[in-house]
Order: C-alpha cells, then sequence, then structure tokens
C-alpha cells in the first residue's frame, strides 16, 4: 500500500545520513589525508614513503604473522567446531557460550595477562622450574605475538564454522556412509565442502584483527615487533603525522580487500557461499 | 572418538581460560605482583572501591553503552524495516554494504577515519578540543549498527507478511498495525541487537582510543593507559568483577531467548 | 436470486487490476446480497483472491468501483471497513495469546470494560468450540485450533461482511469436512455475509448459496450450486465442476441435438437451427444397457472400482467417455449407452471449446497432481 511504503522508506532515512556522515565520509577523509600533505596540496609521497623499505619489513611482517596466527586458528578451530556441532543440542549451547564468554571480557586484561604466564619469571616458567627444568625464554618473541592473536580470536573461528557445521543435515552423512564412503571419505567430500564458507568467514574474521592489531604486539612483544596496527597507532598518538597515517591505512585496507577477494575466488570455485 | 572429542574441547578450554583463571587468582594475592601468588585476600577489591578515578571511568563506560546502545538500537531498528521495504534493490544493496563496512574494516581504520573527520570539522569550526563526549558517542552508535540491523533484519524477513494486514483489517491504523503487531513480532532481534551492541560498546578500546576526548576516560582506555606500566592486582580485581557481570548477562540473555523459543514451532 | 436494490450489500462495478503489466482481474462486475454464502471458485491465478483483497481493502482497482452499502469505498483503508478477513494461514499474532488475539479488534478504537471484552471474547471462543484455551500460546495450537481462533478473532467485531480466503487450504481432508459444516453454522447463526474463496469445487457446492465461477481474471458464471452443476454456461465451467463428458454437437432445432453421429431428444431450446454446440453428458446420468438397446455403444477401456460405484472409460467412436456405473462391466467389454433427454445439457460455443471434456489420457494421478499445484 501506497501509504504504507512512503512512511517505511523514511524509517531507513536516519540510518541514511548516518552512514553517509559516519562511516562514508571519514573513509573519504582517510583517502584525503593519504593524498594530501600536512599544507593540504595533492601529493604522493606518504603513499611513496608507506611503500619504503622500512615500511615494507613491516607490511611483510604482519602479513606473516597473521597468516600464521590465521592458519593455527584454523588448524585447532576446525575439529573443535566439529566436536561441538556432534555434541548433544542442549550441550551445543552451553560450550558456545563458553566459548564466546572470554570475547566478552576486556581483550586488553586478557592479553596482559598472558604476560605473567610467559614472562620469563612468569607461570609456565615457575612451574618449569618447580619440575626441575630449564627456563624457556617465551615472552617478546614472534611466538608470543602470534599466540596473543590465537588466543583472541579463536573465538571468530570457531563459531562461523560451527554455525555453517550444524546446519549440515546429518542424513547427507548417512547417504554418504549408506553409498560407500569411509569416515575419511565423508569428512573431505561431504562435510568440508560443505562447512567451507564458515572458513571462509572463520578466516576472514581472524585475519583482519591480526593483520591490524598493535595493542598485542605492544605486550607481548615488546616492541620488537612493530607490525602494520603499531605504525599507524604511532602517527596518529605520538608522530603526529596524520597523512602518513592516513597513507598507510589505505594501504591496510587495500591489502585486506585483495586478500578477501582471493578468498572469495576461492570459495567461489569450491562451489560453496560467500558470507 | 568421544573421549577424544572431549578431551580436545576441555584443551581448548584450558587454553581459552588460563589467562582468566591467573588474573581471577592475583586479584586476591596478598601481594602486589601478578606474578607471584603470595597469599588470599580481598585487599585490591577494597582498593578498587577506593580507586575514584577507576569508578568515574566504570560509570563513563556504562552511560556511554547505554547511550549509543539504546541509540543505535531506534535508528538501526527503523533502518531494518526501511530497507526490508525498499524496492529499489540497487540502493538496498549498496546501503547494506555501506552498512557493514565497520565490522568488516579493520577496528584500527574505522577509529582513525573518524578520528579524521572529527578533526578536520573541528578545525573548520575552531574548535579547541576536537574530540569529546560526542565524538566517542558518534563513533560508537557507528559500529553498533550494523550489528543492530544484522539481528533485526532476518527476524523483519521472517514476518508473515499477512500479520500486518490481519492488524489493519481488525482497525489497526498502518502505524498502530506496526507498534501494536510488526514490532512486537520482531522483538527479540532488537533485543539481541541491544544487547549485542551493549556488550560491544561496553568492551571496545581500539575505535576510544582514536575518538575519545581528554577529561573523559572509558575503563577500556583507563585499562590501557594502566597496562603501560606495572598493573596492580586492583585491575584483575576489576576484571574480575566485570567477568561475572558479563557472566551474568550472558546467562539472562540466554534464559530470555529460551523462554522465547519455548513456544513449540509447529512446522 | 432477487436484482432489487435493497439486499445489496457489496457491489463491484467493471473492475480491473493487473499487477506489473498481467492482467488479473479484467472487468469484474458482481453483486453480493447480505447474509448470503458467496464462493469465489477458480483455478489458481484466476483473480479470486485479488478480488477478495480489493473488497478487503488491501488492493486498490486499476479502474471500476467498489460499493459497500451503496456507497463507493475504492479508497476507503482496509481498518475503516465493515469488513474483516480470514486468512489463508490464518495470520495470528504470534506474541499474543488466544485470548489476546481474539480481544485483539475489541481493543482499538474506542475503549470497553475489561469484563465487556472478557464477555464477548469468551462467547466468540464458545462459538467456535474453543472454550478454555484462553491461555494457549497460539503456535501450540493445531491447524484446526488456529482456523478457529482466525475466526473468532474476525468476527469479534461483528463484520457485515466475512472475507474468507482458502481457510482450509492447509487442513486435512477430514478435519475439512468438519470445518465446513462448522463455517455454514457459524454463517448461519450470525447472519453475516460470507465472501468464501476456493479452488475445490466440492467445498464450494457444499457451502454456498451462490458460486462464482472465475477464470482468467473474468466471471465465467454466476448461480447456485445446482445452476452451476447442472446448466454450466462453457465448457470451463462444466470441466472445472464435477467430471463431465463435452462433446461438439449441432443443434438441429429446439429440442434435437445431434452428436456422436446421432440425435438425441434434449430439454434445450433457443439456438439457431443447425448452430454448432457443445454437449455436457455428466458421466453419472448415463445408463449401461445392452449394445442392442443402447443409443451409442462402444468398447470399455478401462474400470476402476470407486467404492460406490466403477468408472469406466468407454471408447464410442475415438472419443472416450467416462461413466460411472453401479452395474460391473467387464473391460474390452462391448456395451450400450441409454442417455435420457435430462440428461443432455447444450451449451453455447466458447473459447473454452475443444480444450476440455475427452477423457483420452485421463488417469486419477493426474487429476490429483493437478489439485496439489493448485495449492502452491
Amino acid at each position: 500500500m501506497k501509504q504504507r511504503s512512503l512512511l517505511q522508506k523514511c524509517l531507513a532515512a536516519p540510518h541514511m545520513v548516518w552512514t553517509v556522515l559516519f562511516i562514508i565520509a571519514p573513509l573519504l577523509f582517510v583517502a584525503y589525508y593519504a593524498f594530501t600533505d600536512s599544507e593540504g596540496a595533492f601529493t604522493f609521497d606518504n603513499i611513496l614513503k608507506s611503500l619504503e623499505a622500512d615500511y615494507m619489513v613491516i607490511f611483510f611482517r604482519s602479513i606473516s604473522l597473521a597468516i600464521i596466527a590465521t592458519f593455527i586458528c584454523l588448524i585447532i578451530a576446525y575439529p573443535m567446531a566439529y566436536a561441538i556441532s556432534r555434541a548433544k543440542p542442549s550441550a551445543q549451547k552451553i560450550i558456545i557460550m563458553l566459548v564466546m564468554l572470554p570475547m566478552w571480557m576486556n581483550f586488553l586484561i586478557r592479553t596482559y595477562s598472558w604476560m605473567s604466564i610467559l614472562e620469563d619469571t612468569g607461570f609456565i616458567n615457575q612451574l618449569l622450574i618447580k619440575l626441575g627444568l630449564e627456563p624457556v625464554h617465551m615472552i617478546n618473541t614472534s611466538g608470543a605475538v602470534v599466540l596473543g592473536m590465537v588466543y583472541n580470536f579463536l573465538p571468530y573461528m570457531i563459531l562461523p564454522i560451527y554455525t555453517v557445521m550444524v546446519k549440515i543435515d546429518r542424513r547427507l552423512v548417512e547417504a554418504a556412509h549408506d553409498l560407500g564412503c569411509n569416515s575419511f571419505g565423508v569428512m573431505t567430500k561431504v562435510i568440508f565442502p560443505l562447512s567451507i564458507s564458515g572458513v571462509v568467514s572463520g578466516v576472514t574474521m581472524v585475519f583482519v584483527p591480526s593483520i591490524s592489531t598493535f595493542y598485542i604486539s605492544q605486550k607481548l612483544g615488546g616492541g620488537n615487533f612493530d607490525l602494520i596496527g603499531d605504525t599507524i597507532e604511532r602517527q596518529f598518538q605520538t608522530a603526529y603525522n596524520y597523512n602518513l597515517g592516513a597513507a598507510i591505512s589505505l594501504i591496510l585496507m587495500v591489502l585486506i580487500i585483495i586478500s578477501m577477494a582471493i578468498m572469495n575466488k576461492f570459495s567461489d570455485e569450491d562451489g560453496g557461499m560467500v558470507v | 572418538m568421544k573421549t577424544m572429542s572431549r578431551l580436545y574441547t576441555t584443551l581448548i578450554f584450558v587454553f581459552l581460560y588460563a589467562p582468566i583463571g591467573i588474573l581471577v587468582l592475583f586479584s586476591f594475592n596478598v601481594s602486589n605482583s601478578t606474578g607471584v601468588f603470595m597469599g588470599f585476600s580481598l585487599d585490591w577489591y577494597k582498593e578498587l572501591f577506593r580507586d575514584s578515578a577507576t569508578l568515574a571511568a566504570l560509570k563513563n563506560t556504562l552511560i556511554l553503552a547505554v547511550t549509543s546502545s539504546v541509540i543505535a538500537t531506534v535508528i538501526g531498528t527503523a533502518a531494518a524495516v526501511g530497507i526490508d521495504r525498499m524496492k529499489n534493490q540497487y540502493v538496498k544493496g549498496a546501503l547494506i554494504s555501506a552498512t557493514n563496512i565497520p565490522m568488516m574494516n579493520p577496528d584500527i581504520v574505522t577509529g582513525i577515519s573518524m578520528m579524521l573527520l572529527f578533526v578536520f570539522v573541528g578545525g573548520l569550526l575552531k574548535l579547541d578540543n576536537n574530540l569529546s563526549f560526542a565524538t566517542l558517542l558518534i563513533a560508537h552508535i557507528t559500529f553498533n549498527l550494523p550489528y543492530v540491523i544484522l539481528s533485526v533484519l532476518p527476524k523483519i524477513r521472517q514476518l508473515d507478511s499477512q500479520l500486518p494486514e490481519a492488524a489493519m483489517d481488525l482497525g489497526c491504523t498502518p502505524m498502530k498495525a506496526f507498534f501494536k503487531v510488526e514490532l512486537p513480532a520482531i522483538m527479540p532481534g532488537v533485543l539481541s541487537g541491544l544487547i549485542m551492541a551493549f556488550t560491544l560498546s561496553l568492551d571496545d578500546f581500539v575505535i576510544s582510543y582514536f575518538t575519545i576526548g581528554s577529561g573523559f576516560e572509558t575503563l577500556p582506555i583507563r585499562i590501557y593507559s594502566m597496562t603501560k606500566k606495572r598493573v596492580t592486582p586492583d585491575m584483575y580485581a576489576l576484571s574480575t568483577l566485570i567477568f561475572i557481570a558479563v557472566l551474568l548477562l550472558l546467562i539472562l540473555s540466554n534464559v530470555i531467548s529460551a523462554k522465547a523459543e519455548k513456544k513449540p514451532k509447529k512446522k | 436470486m432477487t436484482e432489487s436494490n435493497a439486499g445489496r450489500i457489496i457491489e463491484l462495478k467493471n473492475i480491473r487490476k493487473s499487477f506489473d503489466g498481467e492482467t488479473v482481474l479484467d472487468g469484474i462486475n458482481l453483486d453480493i446480497h447480505d447474509k448470503e454464502f458467496v464462493t469465489f471458485l477458480g483455478p489458481s491465478g484466476c483473480g479470486k483472491t485479488t478480488t477478495l483483497r480489493i473488497i478487503a481493502g488491501f488492493e486498490t482497482p486499476d479502474f471500476g468501483e467498489v460499493f459497500f452499502d451503496g456507497a463507493k469505498i475504492n479508497d476507503l483503508p482496509p481498518y475503516k471497513r465493515q469488513v474483516n478477513t480470514v486468512f489463508q494461514k490464518y495470520a495470528l499474532f504470534p506474541h499474543l495469546n488466544v485470548y489476546e488475539n481474539v480481544a485483539f479488534g475489541l481493543r482499538l478504537g474506542k475503549k470497553l470494560k475489561e469484563e465487556e471484552i472478557s464477555r464477548r471474547v469468551k462467547d466468540m471462543l464458545r462459538m467456535v468450540n474453543l472454550s478454555g484455551f484462553e491461555r494457549r500460546n497460539v503456535e501450540s495450537l493445531s491447524g484446526g485450533q488456529q482456523q478457529r481462533v482466525a475466526i473468532a478473532r474476525a468476527l469479534i467485531n461483528h463484520p457485515r461482511v466475512l472475507l474468507l480466503d482458502e481457510p482450509l487450504g492447509a487442513l486435512d481432508l477430514k478435519l475439512r469436512k468438519d470445518m465446513q459444516n462448522e463455517l455454514k453454522n457459524i454463517q448461519m447463526q450470525t447472519g453475516i455475509t460470507f465472501i468464501y474463496v476456493t479452488h475445490d469445487q466440492e467445498e464450494a457446492l457444499s457451502m454456498s448459496d451462490v458460486i462464482v465461477v472465475m477464470n482468467e481474471g473474468v466471471i465465467q458464471q454466476i448461480g447456485t450450486p445446482t445452476d452451476i452443476y447442472n446448466e454450466p454456461v462453457n465448457a470451463f465451467v462444466a470441466d472445472f465442476i464435477g467430471e463431465s463428458n463435452i462433446l461438439d454437437g449441432v443443434m438441429l432445432e429446439d429440442y434435437k441435438a445431434k452428436f456422436s453421429n446421432q440425435t438425441f431428444d434434449c430439454l434445450d431450446k433457443g439456438f439457431a437451427k443447425g448452430e454448432a454446440v457443445d454437449i455436457v453428458v455428466r458421466p453419472e446420468d448415463v445408463d449401461v444397457v445392452p449394445v442392442e438397446k443402447g443409443m451409442l455403444s462402444g468398447i470399455v477401456t478401462s474400470v476402476t472400482f470407486k467404492g460406490v460405484h466403477y468408472e469406466i472409460i468407454v471408447d464410442i467412436g475415438g472419443f472416450k467417455w467416462m461413466i460411472q456405473t453401479t452395474d460391473f462391466v467387464a473391460q474390452d467389454e462391448h456395451i450400450g449407452l441409454y442417455i435420457e433427454p435430462d440428461a443432455i445439457h447444450v451449451m453455447k460455443k466458447s473459447k473454452y471449446s475443444d480444450q476440455f471434456g475427452d477423457y483420452s489420457s485421463f488417469s486419477d494421478e493426474l487429476d490429483e497432481l493437478s489439485v496439489n499445484t493448485e495449492e502452491e
């Protein structure tokens, strides 16, 4: 009915205005700052500077650590998600709640808490000494940074994969067995192809925060492993070079868009859905 | 197989809860060490309640979370209804994609992009303090919106299109039909959107970090500045209390949704 | 049916409606009289539901006028019309219990005392046999119970007209029969005009005072169930309602028709001499006799036992007849057929001629399939 649709079209208006003002416009400002100098004149200097060797090392480090963390998350989360999806429905609810619960706790504190565990005089090393073993140096290594990423973002991998898996019709598994598939065949030929969309969104949800984090690398890397996030943060909070910071952010966005495109293409070819 | 998966799940949970266990433990420590446990005491909890700056930050965080989540829920619910009714598929698709940008973009980019906007506009208006509670509120509403819309939109799509017609048939104006029939039917989605927005706002550090003004401090920001130095266990005590609060909130929301699902769905 | 103006409650005048360029209603003219049980009958896509929605006010016609009690209501919104609707899938409000669903219409508009509301809701629930279900959640009810709630909810405001859009479509056969009787009783008890939409011809025949047969956005025939059954105006109506053998024929003169190369006495007149016509013979109106006594003769090609009768297909000169008989005949038997003059119905040729009426490709399965697809 006409009167209805008019009224209800207006309902989205505040949000539309909001989206333009506070989502689109800020991104345009990122582009604007990236391509201007401190006087506001057009320049490519910021972009070129971000692509110099110093920064390329950081980009490369961020990408590799993020890929490693994402991969470890996937390896850990996939069997976990599968196990949860096979549990009793009532148990599933509780387990999922337990997976989500740590996410609602301040991640700074949780990350800081890892420091007390990994430190040279920390929890693990105290334990090792008590057991008569040699203490191991863990804090301020790239391994500790990856551990922080895996720890913080693991739930983002488990949840989407679980969501897809729990929807897989159990009769499909039975049908595959019926047609002569063994358990391994069911896993590779039925479960995995059907869960690929969950894997894709899980990978995205872990990769994006991993590549852009700065707190984890500050605390668990001890400042020795600068990531893209650290570089951006420094430009805005201490160096006050907004133009360079905007340029690096722009490159980060482009990087993420490219990797998402690759992911989506990969999952399309496998016939999975893009979430 | 069964025991294998049970063992595996348990191991993951040990990993996920180890740091939480550590900080709960050390919140009861006698000494100010966060590494060596010397004995049980509640001193840090007492200390916490004497720390007016932390309590003020807690209050700020709650005010911010309540206002931003309520505003985002109102705008987002209206938007979800509007989006659902949109005829033009291109406008609809473009709006949904734009809405989702803060969800897909790294928080740090969202944060600095808004900071640049505020700094630029503040510069134009010649404001001394470009960033304030208002900018923080705007930022929080912005990243809450997609989550609200995401949780309301499916509920609207599931809605039987005959319901508003039935209400109008019985004498409701279109407006009344919306408030008496459609809104109650999508209420579970609205509530879960609200809860999600509230918790996200409560927990946000990165975006707040770039958009917060001086003279205003939220809890995550305060925790950040404290973790720059050596943290004392009163922060752990605070986290333990927050953890318990979140746990209660989660249980509550689960009870609500369980109640909503209790109505046995016929086919 | 009287043609006096007094009894008319709804008048549709030359209603046209199209969606996205596709014509759904193509000039509907219809008078509905007070206190009648009127059924719109037709296959899916015939425009019956759209007509109903125009009366309810959910759609506005592109062209033509809708009158209610003599006043034009084209632009009156649904919430101001004295009609209420029972929706196809009930559209009960999921967040309200049975009591509140029924009370919904009472709580709008002028304030009523809670005792008054309670009394009226209880009366209404008693009428639809749902006393004691007040506090139940609507989603916990069976289909038939939800149906009753929907009826009670629509009747609570005492509408002048109740619109029912395939209300029994989702129920199983047995329940459907019971509900048919109940609906008819409720209509007689309340004296409210019912406009009922269905694609089920049996339902239409057993419940209605007047049936409006529709196809392709056009009213094919308006009449009482017996009119419609005994004197269909064209091949579409004859085929859609009941089983029919429809043959090409020629009207030789008044009361004499020729078909299947034979001349028959009939009761029809008023056709031009030698006019080509469609002849309808209902399967139950044909007597099976020995070949020598038959007016027609043919070979039995199939026999199906149906309980009360056998349904046989007889090949007469290449045209397959369906005949229902209580006498057993064997397949491949040569039999004669005897047709009384009153069993023959003569119709003008229409665009539906030659589309229906031959049972050469007939099978029960196909019949059921077409019914299922109509239910969408």
